[in-house]
């Protein structure tokens, strides 16, 4: 690609902080980065965990080891993604995270009819298991699953949620960039529609009432909506996730709401 | 003598002997509390008995001034009353502003005590020359802004008057104690002063007070009064309070329904938007003050009232009401009969909740009924029909009605909840449960972290906990200084600014960290005086349907509040207050 896909330009932001970004929405826990040795990573939200991957060159499994193991006694479940995924949309992983269940260790969809290990849910504890198969040489995720409880989700099995079924309903949460052409082409698409609001005294002179934007963050809704992001100035993205940082990432049908910062009385 | 901006003293007046003594306040006692809420809390622990009846003769009720008030300083023209809650059995201290604040102050006093009680209607009269008593029975009776006008007349203009209303002289555990339209609201304050038979306070300025250096005081004034024109007092100026309330619709945190839902279908009726453009016709401040915060709707008939946040969504969604015309009429009779609307408005929609669970017999009394929302506020001011059960708050309600409806009585303490649902606002949740007045909005800001977008409000941790306390302590400093709230977010570092306000009045080499200490100092001082009135770990709590029924947001996400987390969240605010794992100080107040 000529760039670490990490640092894929998206929109104003990167590639790496789209993902970030639509995995914290999600999810309710931390949000750990596993990264090369050295590797220089995109500006990061302050709340996300950069972990070292000490050995390189030894697959999937290995970045997945370091990731599972940082999330240890934190979290039940962990949603595993790889950074090139410029269409991860969070129902998605709300979904596949929701699925787990006691019998299981691993939710692994099959979109597609293909496997998707690099957008599925794990146990952390799954972390001691994956280094013993890194021991004894086994690099591909396969060898895990075989090793392990897997629930398999098919297309029709995943978009059973509706909040997905409506926001991807082709499932391209799991599409990947592995070529220039690729990520040219994802990139060339329209930013999605979302919808802006303004509240209180940012919908004076004017500006009240929804209106529909084309933006792909916070940041670029905010200034199609004619405001930027302050000290006096926040957004929430559907009702919920109240941000000033610009770069956070928006998916189709999101609805964001401006609002004063200075709330209360 | 005394330090800048104080008088050095309070007097104290008993109005059943009629006596009046004066209490000298030594400097560090001044320093040490600064004035208002902080004061109060000493005066209160001085000068209270243990365990007193908060309606009993001998609780006092305090109105404190502060080194501030009579300063060109903008918000300063403000005062605290502060008493043994009868709604909660704990202190309480609520604020209310203009010129009360600075003719009061000007009687040569920084704080004014009440005890006794007299054996008919009256109205305790001060100036410089000290206290009298004159009756009041053709006031008894009369809702607080008209016995205001009728006193002000007969004493002549130059005297302002703090007053109550009928529920007040009723005994209503949120009465409240009035001065020009503006309340001293929250826990039960009006019925203390009516258990004493005190219609009204009446004040007349006779003396002054120098700040130590009034050119910088003049120099600080003037910027703070630039500053308060830009973009952090915005909402306040231009829509007041109300403007919340569309906001914390799309954010899901406006109780509904007696916190059954946090969003309210037909918000957009209510909304400062739109009511606004259709209804407002003036806007008016306190003395000494460029904010500007007040703003005065005109409802059904050509009646005018002031509009709150608090108000509307106590009075509407609470209640499930959306008709703007029932809404401003309730919030207008609250102000009549001189009630708080926050509890009137909780106490009203658990009353709804048990009336359609049959665990009252009251047919009439359904979510989104108007009418019957007024019928119950008139029964509260007359003591007919449901009036004397509801008279009592929803705690005390619920413990005579039963049938687990403690489980959704919306209150923390005995003091009703503010429109902050605190599922959707972690940090808030805290706020609420551990704060010494009760379910309160203005003692903890901590909402403010929430909707800041630097944490997850859905999952209180530890940033939460910090929050909580951070604004705990900012809000015991601007309580005790005293500067408006509204005034907060024109301040960058505001422990060194409030700390630069405060050296030019009163002369003290005062500097932030003395100002944190003093915060801290101030809320232990508040937790030591309700421990020795009955608190106990338990009441630092939320009630029962906010820990075991979630929201779904739109989103998706469940809002979630669990004991175990607030548990935790509760365990971390007392390790980091300093207190022991039951909420006690681990030592005597510094």
């Amino acid at each position: 690609m000529g760039t670490p896909k990490a640092a894929l330009a998206w929109h104003g932001s990167t590639l790496l902080r789209r993902t970030v970004g639509v995995v914290s929405r999600g999810t309710s826990g931390p949000v750990v980065v596993v990264r090369a040795p050295g590797q220089l990573l995109p500006d990061l939200p302050p709340d996300v965990e950069v972990r070292d991957d000490e050995q390189e060159g030894l697959g999937p499994l290995q970045g997945l080891s370091v990731g599972l193991h940082a999330l240890a006694g934190r979290a039940d479940v962990a949603f595993a993604c790889s950074t090139d995924l410029p269409f991860l949309h969070p129902a998605f992983v709300r979904r596949v995270v929701g699925a787990m269940r006691d019998a299981y260790d691993v939710v692994l969809p099959m979109a597609h009819g293909f496997r998707q290990p690099l957008a599925a849910a794990y146990r952390p504890r799954l972390a001691s298991l994956i280094d013993e198969l890194l021991a004894e040489g086994a690099r591909k995720p396969a060898f895990l699953f075989d090793r392990s409880r897997v629930l398999r989700l098919d297309d029709a099995e995943l978009l059973a949620d509706r909040v997905l079924a409506v926001g991807d309903p082709l499932l391209e949460s799991v599409l990947n960039v592995n070529e220039p052409a690729d990520y040219e082409l994802a990139l060339a698409r329209p930013a999605p529609e979302v919808r802006v609001e303004r509240f209180g005294v940012l919908a004076q002179d004017g500006h009240r009432g929804i209106r529909t934007v084309r933006a792909a963050t916070v940041g670029a809704a905010a200034q199609a909506a004619g405001l930027r992001l302050d000290r006096h100035v926040v957004a929430a993205v559907d009702g919920d996730w109240v941000t000033r940082d610009g770069a956070t990432p928006l998916v189709a049908g999101d609805a964001v709401s401006f609002v004063s910062a200075d709330a209360g009385g | 003598m005394a330090p800048g901006g104080y008088f050095g003293r309070a007097l104290v007046v008993d109005v059943g002997a009629a006596t009046g003594e004066v209490l000298a306040l030594p400097d560090q006692v001044l320093r040490d509390h600064l004035g208002g809420a902080g004061l109060g809390a000493w005066l209160l622990t001085e000068l209270a008995p243990v365990g007193v009846d908060p309606l009993a003769p001998e609780a006092p009720l305090a109105f404190c001034f502060s080194p501030l008030v009579g300063t060109p300083l903008t918000t300063s023209a403000k005062f605290a009353v502060v008493a043994k809650s009868p709604l909660t059995g704990l202190l309480t201290d609520a604020l209310a502003s203009s010129h009360f604040a600075i003719s009061g102050k000007l009687t040569g006093n920084d704080a004014i005590v009440v005890r006794g009680a007299c054996e008919r209607p009256t109205v305790l009269l001060v100036d410089a020359t000290g206290a009298r008593l004159e009756p009041a029975d053709d006031v008894w009776g009369l809702s607080a802004a008209e016995a205001e006008t009728v006193l002000r007349r007969r004493l002549g203009a130059g005297w302002r008057v703090a007053a109550i209303g009928p529920a007040g002289e009723r005994g209503v555990r949120y009465a409240t104690v009035s001065h020009d339209g503006r309340h001293a609201g929250r826990g039960g304050l009006g019925a203390v002063l009516g258990s004493k038979r005190v219609k009204a306070v009446a004040v007349h300025a006779g003396t002054k007070v120098a700040p130590a250096d009034p050119a910088a005081v003049l120099a600080a004034a003037r910027d703070l009064r630039t500053r308060s024109f830009g973009q952090a007092t915005a909402k306040y100026r231009e829509l007041g309070t109300l403007a919340n309330l569309l906001s914390f619709n799309a954010l899901s945190t406006l109780p509904t329904r007696n916190f059954t839902a946090a969003t309210f279908e037909p918000a957009a009726q209510l909304a400062a938007e739109d009511l606004s453009e259709q209804r407002k016709v003036a806007r008016n401040s306190c003395a000494s003050c460029s904010i500007g915060c007040e703003h005065i709707y005109r409802r059904k008939g050509g009646k005018q009232v002031r509009v709150e946040y608090e108000n509307v969504f106590a009075l509407g969604p609470m209640c499930g009401v959306s008709d703007a015309d029932e809404v401003l009429a309730a919030s207008s009779r609250c102000d009549e009969l001189g009630i708080d609307t926050i509890s009137a408005g909780g106490t009203i929609a658990w009353a709804m909740e048990c009336a359609e669970r049959g665990l009252i017999d009251a047919p009439w009394l359904r979510f989104g009924d108007g009418p019957a929302l007024l019928r119950a506020l008139d029964e509260i001011g007359t003591g007919t029909g449901l009036g004397p059960l509801l008279a009592e708050g929803s705690r005390r309600a619920a413990e005579q009605i039963g049938g687990g409806s403690a489980d959704f009585a919306p209150h923390v303490k005995g003091m009703e909840m503010p429109g902050y649902e605190p599922r959707t606002l972690h940090a808030m949740a805290l706020g609420l449960a551990v704060n010494a007045r009760g379910a309160d909005h203005n003692r903890s800001g901590a909402y403010e972290a929430d909707l800041s977008g630097e944490l997850d409000r859905l999952d209180g941790g530890q940033a939460h906990v910090a929050a909580a306390i951070e604004t705990e302590d900012r809000a015991a400093i601007m309580d005790s200084m005293i500067l408006c709230k509204f005034l907060r977010g024109v301040f960058t570092e505001p422990f060194d600014e409030w700390a630069g306000l405060l050296r030019p009045v009163t002369g003290w080499d005062v500097d932030a960290a003395e100002l944190r200490e003093t915060a801290r100092r101030i809320v232990l001082l508040k937790r030591s005086y309700n421990l020795r009135e009955g608190w106990t770990a338990a009441d630092d709590w939320l009630p029962e349907r906010l820990l075991s029924e979630p929201l779904r947001l739109s989103s998706g996400r469940e809002a979630r509040l669990t004991p175990d987390r607030l548990r935790g969240m509760i365990d971390a605010y007392y390790a980091g207050r300093g207190l022991d794992a039951s909420g006690r100080p681990v030592s005597t107040v510094p």
